[in-house]
């Protein structure tokens, strides 16, 4: 019996924290099949492929499903009176 | 007493591939703020390289700039290191302490550290059973401890209470039920209503709400980058009769 999906995307999410790489703790990663699905925001565009290798490297064989938003700090605006 | 411009963001994670990118949205923060407070997790993984892009990104501003480390600060086991190269860039760096700032007149009190964690009140860790249990909450408790006492020395006219950790539960919705006790504990809301303060900062919960309350009714914002979707948030606290 093959390992259960949840374990592959629970390894891959530990991967995800404790690789000196990556160190991101917020990404949702899931597994459906033979796709690993990868959902969160990061900082720019160079993150966002580098946690795609590191969960390719953590769950080989799964096509991975790079679904990262690059996140825009945006300008600040406006203010709220307390 | 005038009012009080509080601008404040956390969670930067800013690594060597950001060096640059942050400062760019700083430019004119002085016509918006008074005060700039960073809310932890200043790096991705606590390196000393990090620690020096974010001195650089924060330095010399026109307003002072306070700010408490985060656990991704802590990563590398050099949090006193990385808060020398903050402090040498003119950064205040709070470690269970407080800082007394003049703002035209105005004194300002800010108090704070990184914060832990363990739960919020009837849904919580306790110092009970195995010791690795036992320190995991007496370090929340002694944090707590150090605030209270901090916030009771200060002789000021306004008080902020800077923190990594949440105090409240509030500004977590949207994060999963199950992790809330690795995100703050409401033992530091709980020092923070027993000697009361204007606002409570904090970062670390990325997938949170901005705004939230203690239960003594004292105002809490979490303001994690990816919360704030903007360089900083920025409030402001009326002085007596005058709006600012």
């Amino acid at each position: 019996m093959g390992e259960a999906p949840q374990y592959v995307a629970a390894r891959v999410q530990q991967a995800l924290a404790e690789d000196e790489r990556t160190t991101e703790l917020g990404i949702r990663v899931d597994v459906r099949g033979e796709q690993l699905f990868l959902r969160g925001q990061v900082s720019c565009e160079e993150r966002r492929t580098l946690i795609a290798d590191v969960a390719e490297e953590a769950a080989p064989g799964l096509a991975i499903r790079n679904e990262l938003t690059v996140s825009d700090v945006r300008v600040p605006e406006g203010e709220e009176k307390l | 007493m005038t009012g009080l411009r509080v601008a404040a963001v956390g969670d930067v994670h800013l690594g060597e591939d950001m060096r640059g990118r942050y400062r760019e949205h700083l430019a004119g923060i002085e016509e918006r703020a008074d005060v700039l407070l960073l809310a932890g997790d200043l790096t991705r993984h606590g390196t000393l390289e990090e620690g020096r892009v974010v001195a650089d990104e924060f330095r010399d501003l026109p307003i002072p700039v306070v700010a408490v480390l985060g656990n991704h600060d802590y990563h590398s086991d050099k949090p006193a290191e990385i808060a020398a190269l903050l402090r040498d860039a003119g950064i205040m760096v709070l470690h269970d302490d407080s800082v007394v700032l003049d703002i035209d007149g105005v004194r300002l009190g800010v108090v704070g550290g990184k914060g832990f964690g363990g739960g919020f009140a009837g849904k919580c860790a306790s110092e009970f059973g195995e010791p690795e249990i036992k320190a995991f909450v007496n370090h929340t408790k002694r944090i707590a401890d150090r605030w209270r006492r901090a916030l009771k020395e200060l002789d000021v006219d306004r008080r902020i209470v800077l923190s990594h950790y949440s105090p409240v539960n509030d500004t977590l919705e949207g994060e999963p039920l199950e992790i809330y006790p690795f995100l703050g504990s409401y033992l530091l809301a709980e020092a923070v209503d027993a000697e009361g303060a204007d606002l409570i900062i904090h970062g670390h919960a990325h997938k949170g709400t901005e705004k939230g309350m203690t239960s003594g009714g004292i105002r809490v914002r979490n303001v994690a980058l990816p919360v704030l979707n903007r360089a900083y948030a920025v409030y402001c606290r009326d002085g007596d009769g005058e709006s600012c």
